[in-house]
């Protein structure tokens, strides 16, 4: 139990349980159906994970800061289908300047709900509830109900999902899930080694002593915002790529899959704590169930009624488990400093 | 009077005006509009969230929200389906239906109630899962084919001129405005809504109040959602979805704090007339379901964010006194 | 004996020619109804700790306040290192090298030690270089002798640990003038003499350090000065070879003869409540008493004292988790508050704005809030005629001024809604009265009619417990009180033997009439 304690914190045994959690469902899973220890399902598995992976590191960071947001579904639509139909028109668009276009595109609707929640002071449900509707309505009025389909499209977009980034050995770590992983490597690395990035979580964990000491809490909640937005933008880029055909209807939904896999991930919804690894593994977890609930004939729609149960144990485990845990560290702590010589005591 | 009562009294009267406002425009367009019988149709259109408004505006009086509402809805509506298309009567079926609905709210009330989660998470829990109930009973099919007495429920006039929908949502709300004004437990959701500790030190049972204001919420959803399926003909596994939006924002705008403590359900009922008028003119006016859809969201936020601003303002007006 | 006087009007100097590093001069601070500051003057110079003394309210927390940049001074300067300075917020407090480290820790809970040390600085650069964040913090808290582990979350540490990072928060930022609020209350003895070597340590190194305590032994071991405040005036600062921990405490209480007159006993003989070895884990302990009907029975003490505490055990808000209540003779477990209230207990909470009424809500509402069953129709119906029937009766009989029943308690006055607090409980046909600070921030006129409602509600049987920190009140109220003092029960004293001097040290742990060397029972 010692070299646990010494180790380990509380918080890494929730993403180690999660990441335990994931070995036994692919266990089990694997003796239930036939083939599934096969590239394609772990193809399968990351290419829908991958979209949800990017726009739950944006979810992450509002969540952390005490907030929520719910249209990122409606922004992944909305970048989507625009940047489509632009590529779908200009076949010849630089690759690059597209993926910076959704990204600013998604990051302007981040400023909407930013600045609203930051500044307006409206709670952020209120406004993710509105612009939810907002974004999906006025992507329905702009874009005249047409959709975006596969033969308007160049074609190094249709072939990007299947473009191979790192073969190891047989095993295909295609273009898609390579980003996310990258983003998820990047965001990690970032909420770790910014100053700035730290502030997320000292707002998020003591709004009062946060302003205290001066730290900007408007600031720091409008942009946690805008980020995510713009992941939700880099997200509907990658939905584009990943199906070519895309419906107004692209991306509803998609909020909840991510709020669940953040939950799941160990992000605590009263923020403060949390990391964008989690949120990733949260996803693949999701992405798992859902894939092999699929490869056995169980209805989709299973996933949702466990989905929403996984939240509650999720949630719950994190408010009463976590507390029992650190009580359980904070004891053994103290057992450590009473039994360890002291520097400089008197006798 | 209180200042809440003060504040109310200038928010009702602000919807009234507006809603006064809106019914002259667009009788401007059509003299049919100001018929009774346009009324009732136009009534009819959202009759059921108009129901589920009630129960939504006590919940966040309570100082919660029920993001669940139109899952519940929908399992209502499939659990009646299903149960009627595996051979149970259909009394039944909706007897089943109802039943689901409590158990969706005892089960959003026990998390929260009892274990202590908060609400906003709890009900998006909730209606992630109770859609997926509903989905997986009824997968992509629709089921109809419900006795004629059912469909006329939600279709036909029964009580003179109106439905059976529009009797349930008047004595509805006439019972919740009771509740809500005139009994023990409105008051006490008001208190817990305004300050739950103070209210706790008080000797209230916040757990009883807020299991309360839950599992009538679920209940009413279902009701709503049994009379949504009277009213179609048919339920498929997607019905109601999105519809918790609507909601929300009648009640915000009905003048109630979405922090709670603050509101009444004659601001309510006056935010209901003003959007289905709303929804109405802009039909008339050739703006499509969609577009109608955003300009409730925007009036979702506009109802928060007018008057932060507005105090903002005052604020400052009263700084530059000094 | 005139070395005080010196001190207290000739700001600037200590005689030796040196200018403080941090001046307080002639500063006043106005609340409403409440002069918490008048006139006061302090200086504090570098390598010395000056003690601050005085009961609740006496202007402690205002001052610290004051030069935390929380609140700004009605009149009077501020002047650091012999220049005046507006310190408006606690960030520009904390640049100005002023820090202050209070009894309940500000820390993040979710970020680790480290960070929490560090997280204020604006220097640190953009790249959070973790290794040399460990290491310093390491350092830091080894000058502590404290061994934490510097990786955890803050949210898991002890009380005590949580003071530690506290403290190295203000070490690593360089600071030149130390606010220590009650540090000590929480922690061990040995924590404590661990946190005087540093405290010593800082010393040397030249910061000046405002020491403010209620454990006399802490405060004669470590001030070099000794300040005394009481109701908001400066009363002396001398020098700790000058002074004894009994003349502090006469300098604490001692007062013009405008006491309040004694309240004519009207305790019976037979005690509706009987308490033995109350106690709730990790709050207070081994509380034992009677209360007899139409007994008022004080409860004193300090802040921090655990009065309160015994308060909502008794009510049920927070239940005791050892010891026996006895009620009327038959043993209760009190595990709510609607356990409490049929059992005909009433707490009225010292926080009224918070946790005693319900602020937006009228006043005839939150009077019936707790009783609302009694006041429904056969429908179930709210009869808001008997309700308001009821708050006017109220009104009429404690005097509460407000032109209708139907007012937002929000609008009253601190002493109305008191009154208003006064009434909720009365209107539950208590037989046993808990109230919690009943004249806090209520003006001169409305503290003698609650005190006089007090005595009638006495005289009518009912057992009252206040709780108090204005001595005077209490000693003009009680037949008999209990001092408590961190948690535990000091004494009980009759009517007969007690007086502020010998409450507030019974209050402060000292035996008393003892010697001068400030040890503690």
């Amino acid at each position: 139990m010692n070299w646990l304690q010494r180790h380990i914190r509380p918080e890494q045994i929730r993403e180690l349980s999660l990441l335990l959690l994931i070995v036994i469902a692919i266990l089990v899973f694997g003796s239930l159906i036939d083939g599934y220890y096969t590239f394609r399902t772990f193809n399968r598995i990351a290419s829908s994970v991958a979209i949800i992976t990017v726009v739950a590191v944006g979810q992450t960071l509002v969540v952390l800061t005490r907030n929520i947001d719910l249209s990122v579904g409606s922004i992944v639509g909305f970048t989507a289908y625009f940047v489509g139909t632009l590529i779908a028109s200009y076949n010849s668009i630089n690759p690059l300047l597209a993926v910076v276009i959704a990204i600013l595109l998604g990051a302007g609707l981040g400023v909407v709900n930013g600045a609203l929640v930051a500044w307006g002071k409206v709670p952020a449900v209120v406004v993710t509830l509105g612009t939810l509707a907002i974004y999906r309505g006025v992507l329905v009025d702009l874009s005249g109900a047409k959709t975006v389909t596969t033969d308007s499209l160049p074609q190094w977009l249709i072939d990007l999902p299947l473009l191979n980034v790192v073969p190891i050995g047989s095993l295909d770590i295609r273009a898609l899930f390579a980003l996310a992983l990258i983003i998820v490597v990047l965001f990690h690395l970032g909420a770790s080694y910014l100053s700035f990035a730290r502030r997320f979580y000292a707002i998020g964990s003591n709004p009062e002593a946060a302003q205290l000491i001066g730290l900007p809490l408007k600031g720091v909640v409008f942009f946690a915002f805008v980020i995510c937005g713009a992941l939700s933008g880099l997200g509907g880029f990658m939905m584009l790529a990943r199906f070519g055909n895309i419906t107004v209807e692209a991306g509803r939904g998609l909020e909840l899959n991510v709020v669940a896999a953040v939950v799941v991930g160990g992000v605590n919804i009263f923020g403060g704590s949390g990391t964008v690894t989690g949120a990733m593994l949260g996803a693949v977890l999701i992405g798992t169930l859902e894939q092999s609930l699929f490869r056995l004939g169980i209805s989709e729609f299973w996933l949702n009624a466990v989905l929403g149960l996984l939240i509650l144990l999720a949630v719950a485990s994190d408010a009463v488990i976590l507390q029992r845990l650190r009580a359980l560290w904070a004891r053994a702590e103290l057992k450590l400093i009473a039994d360890a010589p002291k520097k400089g005591s008197q006798p | 009077m209180t200042n809440a009562a003060a504040t109310l009294k200038r928010w009702e009267t602000l919807m009234f005006a507006l809603l006064v406002v809106i019914i002259a425009l667009n009788s401007l367009d059509s003299r049919y509009f100001l018929s009774i019988g346009n009324f009732i149709n136009l009534f009819q259109l959202s009759i059921e969230k108009s129901i589920v408004v009630l129960t939504m505006t006590l919940v966040i009086i309570g100082g919660e929200i029920d993001l669940s509402v139109a899952s519940v809805m929908g399992l209502a509506a499939c659990v009646a389906a299903w149960t009627f298309q595996h051979g149970a009567p259909m009394p039944l079926a909706v007897l089943f239906a109802l039943v689901a609905g409590v158990l969706a709210g005892l089960n959003n009330a026990f998390w929260i109630a009892y274990i202590g989660l908060p609400s906003l998470a709890v009900t998006l829990a909730g209606l992630i899962g109770y859609r997926g109930v509903a989905r997986i009973l009824l997968e992509d099919r629709a089921i109809g084919g419900f006795p004629d007495w059912f469909n006329r429920l939600g279709q036909q006039a029964m009580i003179g001129p109106l439905t059976a929908s529009i009797v349930i949502f008047f004595a509805l709300f006439v019972f919740f405005a009771i509740v809500l004004h005139g009994s023990a437990l409105g008051r006490l959701i008001y208190a817990v809504g305004s300050n739950v500790q103070a209210a706790r030190y008080s000797g209230v049972r916040v757990g009883i109040v807020k299991t309360d204001l839950f599992v009538g919420s679920a209940f009413v959803a279902a009701v709503a959602g049994v009379l949504y399926a009277a009213r179609l003909g048919s339920v498929r596994g997607d019905m109601a979805d999105g519809f918790e939006l609507d909601v929300i924002t009648a009640v915000l705008l009905g003048g109630v704090s979405i922090f709670g403590g603050k509101g009444n359900l004659v601001g309510v009922g006056l935010a209901i007339l003003v959007i289905l008028n709303l929804r109405n003119g802009m039909g008339l006016a050739n703006i499509t379901g969609n577009t109608q859809n955003y300009v409730i969201g925007g009036i979702l936020i506009l109802s928060v964010l007018a008057p932060n601003v507005w105090q903002d303002i005052r604020n400052k007006w009263k700084g530059r006194g000094t | 004996m005139t070395l005080d006087r010196e001190y207290a009007s000739v700001p600037g100097s200590d005689g030796l020619g040196n200018v403080p590093i941090l001046e307080i001069r002639g500063v006043t601070k106005r609340f409403d109804a409440t002069q918490a500051l008048d006139g006061v003057a302090l200086a504090l110079y570098s390598g010395e700790i000056h003690a601050l003394l005085g009961e609740n309210g006496a202007g402690k927390s205002t001052l610290i306040k004051i030069i935390t940049g929380v609140h700004q001074p009605d009149r009077g300067q501020i002047l650091l290192a012999g220049r005046p300075v507006l310190i408006r917020s606690a960030a520009e407090a904390q640049r100005l090298g002023v820090a202050a480290i209070y009894q309940e820790p500000l820390l993040f809970p979710d970020l680790n030690v480290a960070e929490n040390i560090f997280i204020s600085h604006q220097d640190r650069g953009a790249i959070v270089g973790w290794r040399r964040m460990f290491q310093e913090a390491e350092a830091i808290l080894a000058e502590l002798g404290v061994a934490l582990d510097v990786r955890s979350p803050a949210r898991g540490l002890t009380l005590a640990a949580q003071q530690s990072v506290e403290i190295a928060k203000a070490i690593s930022m360089n600071v030149r003038v130390l606010i220590m609020d009650e540090p000590t209350a929480s922690l061990s003895a040995h924590e404590v003499r661990e946190l005087f070597k540093l405290v010593r340590d800082l010393k040397r190194q030249g910061v000046a350090i405002l020491f403010v305590s209620h454990r006399m032994e802490e405060v004669f071991d470590i001030a070099d000065k000794i300040t005394v405040f009481r109701d908001g005036r400066l009363i002396s600062t001398r020098r700790r070879d000058e002074s004894t921990p009994q003349s502090a405490i006469a300098d604490m209480v001692g007062r013009e003869i405008d006491m309040l007159k004694a309240r004519p006993s009207t305790a019976r003989t037979d005690p509706i409540l009987s308490v033995v070895n109350l106690g709730r884990q990790g709050v207070f302990e081994g509380v034992t008493f009677d209360l007899r009907r139409g007994e008022v029975l004080g409860f004193a003490g300090l802040i921090g004292a655990g009065r309160t505490d015994v308060g909502l055990a008794l009510f049920g808000i927070e239940p005791a988790t050892s010891g026996t209540i006895t009620l009327a003779g038959k043993p209760v477990a009190v595990r709510s508050p609607r356990e409490g209230m049929n059992l005909g207990i009433a707490y009225v909470s010292e926080d009224r704005r918070q946790l005693g009424l319900i602020l937006p809500m009228s006043i005839f509402a939150n009077v019936t809030l707790p009783s609302l069953r009694r006041f429904l129709n056969r429908f179930g119906l709210i009869r808001t005629g008997l309700e308001r029937k009821t708050a006017e009766s109220f009104r009429t009989r404690l005097a509460i001024r407000t032109p209708s029943v139907d007012v937002a308690v929000a609008n009253l006055s601190g002493g109305n809604q008191q009154k208003v607090m006064l009434s909720k409980w009365l209107n539950t046909h208590p037989s046993i009265l808990i109230l919690d600070e009943p004249t806090r921030g209520v003006d001169v006129g409305s503290k003698a009619e609650v005190h006089a409602i007090i005595g009638e509600l006495a005289a009518e049987g009912i057992g009252i417990i206040v709780v108090s920190s204005d001595l005077p009140e209490v000693l003009a109220l009680s037949d008999r009180v209990l001092v408590m003092r961190e948690g535990r029960q000091m004494a009980i004293l009759d009517r007969a033997e007690a007086d502020q001097e010998s409450v507030m040290t019974a209050a402060m742990g000292q035996r008393p009439a003892d010697s001068t060397n400030g040890r503690a029972l």
